[in-house]
C-alpha cells in the first residue's frame, strides 16, 4: 500500500502544477462542471458549518415551503432539506471517491499484474473480469444490498466488487504496450523487481488514464448508490440524496401537491448536477490525458 | 468461438452459485432477518412456513447435496415458493415478464431510430454549429440516469399536463369496446416509461453512429463512390451508412444488462408492473426466494444477449475476426513497443 501512497503523493504535487495547465485547456463546460463539483464537496465538507438545523430531526412545521428558517423547505416530518441535501453530499461524497479510489487502485493493480505476469494470473485475472462486466450490475447490487443489509459501507464493498474489472481491463491493455517499451525492458533486465517497476513505471506512466477511469467510477458508484436508495434499499440511518427522493415520491399523491417543488425538485437537481458535472469532466479529463482522441 | 461459449457457461454458472450461496451466507440467520423484516411492513412467519423455508433450501442437507437439488429444481424450471404473495415465483415472474419486455423493445427500438437519424445528421454536419448544438445537448442528456429523467417527465408530462397516466400499464376497472381501443390504452401507459428509457439510451447510440459515421466518411471506398459520381443519397445510405451501422447491432447487444437495469428503476418511477416492479414489491417484503427468481431470469436474459452480440459479431463483419487474430498475435502487440 506504502508504493500505492507515495505514488499518489508524487502525483498530487503533479497534479497541482500542473492543475494551472489544465485550467486553461478546459472548455467553458469543463470550468462550469468543476466548479459545481467543487461547490459540492464544499456543501459535503462544511455541512455542519452551512446548516442550522439537524438533518435527522423535526425542526419546524411539516412540508414549509422553502423560506428564510429553512431555505429549501421541509419534508412530511418537518426535516429541513438543505441540511438534508448538504449531509447527504458526504454520502454521495464518500460513495463516489471510496469506489473510485478502491475499484481504480485495485484494478489498476490487477491489470498491470496480469500484463506484466502473465501466465495462469492473466488467464484467471482477465476471466474474473469477463464475468464481472457481463453480470447486469443494478439486479446483482439490488439482491445483494436485500441480502446484507443496506448500509453505506456494505455498498461500497458491493459497488468496488463489482465495478474494477473496467479499470482493470483498460490498464492491463496499456500495460501490455508499456512493457514492451525498451526503458522498462532495461529496468526489468537491471533486476528491477514488480514493484519497483510499478512504482517507478507502471503506475506514474497509466496514472492519466486511470484518473479518467476513477472520475468514471465515481460517477457510476453516485448513481447506482442514488438508484438503490430511490428503491428504498438505500442505509435507512442516513439521508442520502436517492432516499429523499425514494420518500418524496412514497408519499401519496405527491404530485398533486405543490410539495413536489421543493421536496422532490431539490435532492433531484442536486443529483442531477453532481451526476452531470463528474460525466463532463470526465469527458474534458479524457481529451486531455488522450489528445489522440 | 469455444472458449467464449465456456466462458459463458462459467458466468452462467458463477450467477447460479451466487444465487444458491446468498441465502447461505448472509450475515445472521435468514430467518432472523426474515423476522426483523426491515422497511415499513412487518411481515411475520408461521411455524409452517418455517418448515417450508427449511426444507426449500434444505437445511438440513450437506451442502454438496442441496446444491444439486437446486439446479435439479431448475432445470424443471421450479424457481421456488413466494411465501409473502402465496403463488409460485416461475409463474409470478411470468405474468409481469411482457411489460418489461414491452418496454425494452419499444425503448430499443424508438432510441436506435434516434440514434441513427440524429447521429448521420450530425455526421454529415460536423463542425457546424447546429452540430455541435446537438452533440452538447445529447452528451448532457445521455448522462443523466433513466430514473431522473422518468421524474421530470412524470412531473412535466403526466401530472403537470395531465396528458399521461401517472401509473399503471392499463387502466383498471375498464371495459374496452374494442381490442384497438384496449390497445391505445396499453401504448398510452407505456408511452411514458419506453420515452424515458429511450432518451436514456439515444445518446449512447447518438455518439456511436457520429464518430463510426466519421470515420466511414474518410474511407477510401467513399472517394472512389464520389468519383464514380453516384448520387449523393445513394453513397449516404448505401456506401456510408450500412457501413457504420455494424457496430451498432452489437452495441444493442451490449447494453442489454445496462437496460434492464435502467427498466428496474423507471417501471418503479412510473409503478409500472413489470419485473422491476416486482423486484421492488418482493425488497420491499423480503421475500428473498422471488427476488432470486428475478435476478436469475434477468441476469441469464443478458447472458443471452450478450452471447447473441458475440455471435452476430462475427457472423455480420469477417473482418472484425482476421482483427482479433492479428492483435492476439504478438507481432501486433509488440509493433507499438519497438
Amino acid at each position: 500500500m506504502s508504493i500505492l501512497t507515495s505514488g499518489i503523493k508524487s502525483s498530487t504535487a503533479m497534479a497541482y502544477r500542473s492543475s494551472k495547465r489544465i485550467w486553461r485547456n478546459l472548455s467553458l463546460m469543463g470550468r462550469t462542471a468543476t466548479v459545481i463539483l467543487i461547490i459540492l464537496a464544499v456543501m459535503a465538507l462544511f455541512a455542519p458549518q452551512l446548516t442550522w438545523h439537524p438533518p435527522d430531526a423535526s425542526s419546524g412545521p411539516a412540508l414549509a415551503p422553502p423560506g428564510n428558517t429553512h431555505l429549501l423547505g421541509t419534508d412530511d416530518l418537518g426535516y429541513d432539506l438543505w441540511s438534508m441535501i448538504c449531509f447527504g453530499a458526504r454520502i454521495s461524497l464518500l460513495v463516489g471517491l471510496g469506489t473510485a479510489l478502491l475499484a481504480g487502485l485495485g484494478g489498476a493493480f490487477l491489470g498491470i499484474a496480469a500484463a506484466f505476469r502473465g501466465g495462469w494470473l492473466e488467464r484467471i485475472i482477465m476471466r474474473l473480469v469477463d464475468i464481472t462486466i457481463v453480470l447486469p450490475d443494478l439486479p446483482v447490487m439490488i439482491i445483494l444490498a436485500a441480502f446484507f443489509g443496506p448500509s453505506v459501507r456494505n455498498i461500497i464493498i458491493v459497488l468496488v466488487l463489482f465495478s474494477w474489472a473496467g479499470p482493470a481491463r483498460l490498464i492491463r491493455s496499456q500495460a501490455l504496450m508499456l512493457k514492451e517499451q525498451p526503458y522498462i525492458k532495461m529496468a526489468a533486465h537491471y533486476g528491477g523487481n514488480f514493484f519497483y517497476l510499478l512504482k517507478r513505471h507502471f503506475f506514474p506512466e497509466l496514472l492519466p488514464l486511470l484518473t479518467v477511469s476513477m472520475i468514471r467510477l465515481a460517477g457510476m458508484a453516485v448513481i447506482t448508490e442514488a438508484s438503490l436508495s430511490f428503491l428504498g434499499l438505500g442505509d435507512p440511518t442516513s439521508r442520502s440524496w436517492g432516499l429523499i427522493i425514494n420518500h418524496a415520491v412514497s408519499f401519496s399523491g405527491i404530485y398533486f401537491t405543490p410539495f413536489w417543488k421543493w421536496w422532490l425538485l431539490y435532492p433531484w437537481l442536486f443529483l442531477t448536477l453532481l451526476v452531470v458535472s463528474l460525466a463532463l469532466v470526465g469527458r474534458e479529463t479524457e481529451r486531455l490525458a488522450d489528445p489522440r482522441l | 468461438m469455444k472458449s467464449r461459449l465456456l466462458e459463458y457457461l462459467i458466468t452462467f454458472i458463477v450467477i447460479i452459485t451466487i444465487n444458491f450461496a446468498l441465502p447461505r451466507i448472509m450475515p445472521g440467520d435468514p430467518f432472523l432477518q426474515l423476522y426483523s423484516a426491515g422497511g415499513e411492513t412487518t411481515v411475520s412467519y408461521t411455524e409452517e412456513q418455517k418448515e417450508y423455508f427449511i426444507s426449500y433450501y434444505g437445511l438440513d442437507r450437506p451442502a454438496g447435496i442441496q446444491y444439486f437439488s437446486y439446479l435439479g429444481g431448475l432445470l424443471k424450471g421450479d424457481l421456488g415458493f413466494s411465501y409473502y404473495f402465496k403463488d409460485s415465483v416461475a409463474s409470478m415472474i411470468f405474468r409481469r415478464l411482457p411489460w418489461t419486455l414491452l418496454l425494452i423493445t419499444a425503448a430499443t427500438g424508438l432510441s436506435l431510430v434516434t440514434g441513427v437519424l440524429l447521429g448521420s445528421f450530425a455526421a454529415w454536419r460536423r463542425g457546424q454549429r447546429s452540430e455541435q448544438a446537438l452533440y452538447l445537448f445529447m452528451v448532457t442528456i445521455s448522462e443523466i440516469p433513466a430514473f431522473l429523467v422518468g421524474l421530470v417527465l412524470l412531473v412535466l408530462l403526466a401530472a403537470g399536463a395531465g396528458l399521461f397516466p401517472l401509473a399503471g400499464a392499463i387502466t383498471h376497472f375498464s371495459r374496452f369496446n374494442t381490442t384497438w381501443a384496449q390497445i391505445l390504452d396499453i401504448l398510452h401507459h407505456a408511452a411514458l416509461p419506453v420515452l424515458t428509457l429511450a432518451v436514456a439510451r439515444a445518446g449512447g447510440f447518438f455518439l456511436l453512429v457520429r464518430n463510426s459515421l466519421g470515420t466511414v466518411l474518410t474511407r477510401d471506398y467513399m472517394r472512389t463512390a464520389r468519383a464514380k459520381g453516384l448520387p449523393e443519397k445513394r453513397i449516404r445510405y448505401r456506401h456510408a451508412l450500412r457501413n457504420a451501422l455494424l457496430p451498432l447491432v452489437t452495441r444493442t447487444a451490449m447494453q442489454m444488462g445496462a437496460i434492464v437495469g435502467g427498466a428496474v428503476l423507471v417501471e418503479n418511477v412510473f409503478a409500472y408492473p413489470g419485473l422491476g416492479r416486482l423486484m421492488y414489491e418482493a425488497v420491499f417484503v423480503r421475500d428473498y426466494p422471488l427476488l432470486q427468481g428475478i435476478f436469475l431470469v434477468l441476469a441469464v436474459a443478458v447472458l443471452a444477449a450478450n452471447l447473441l452480440a458475440d455471435i452476430l459479431y462475427r457472423k455480420l463483419d469477417p473482418r472484425i475476426v482476421s482483427a482479433f487474430k492479428a492483435a492476439d498475435s504478438p507481432a501486433v502487440k509488440n509493433r507499438s513497443g519497438n
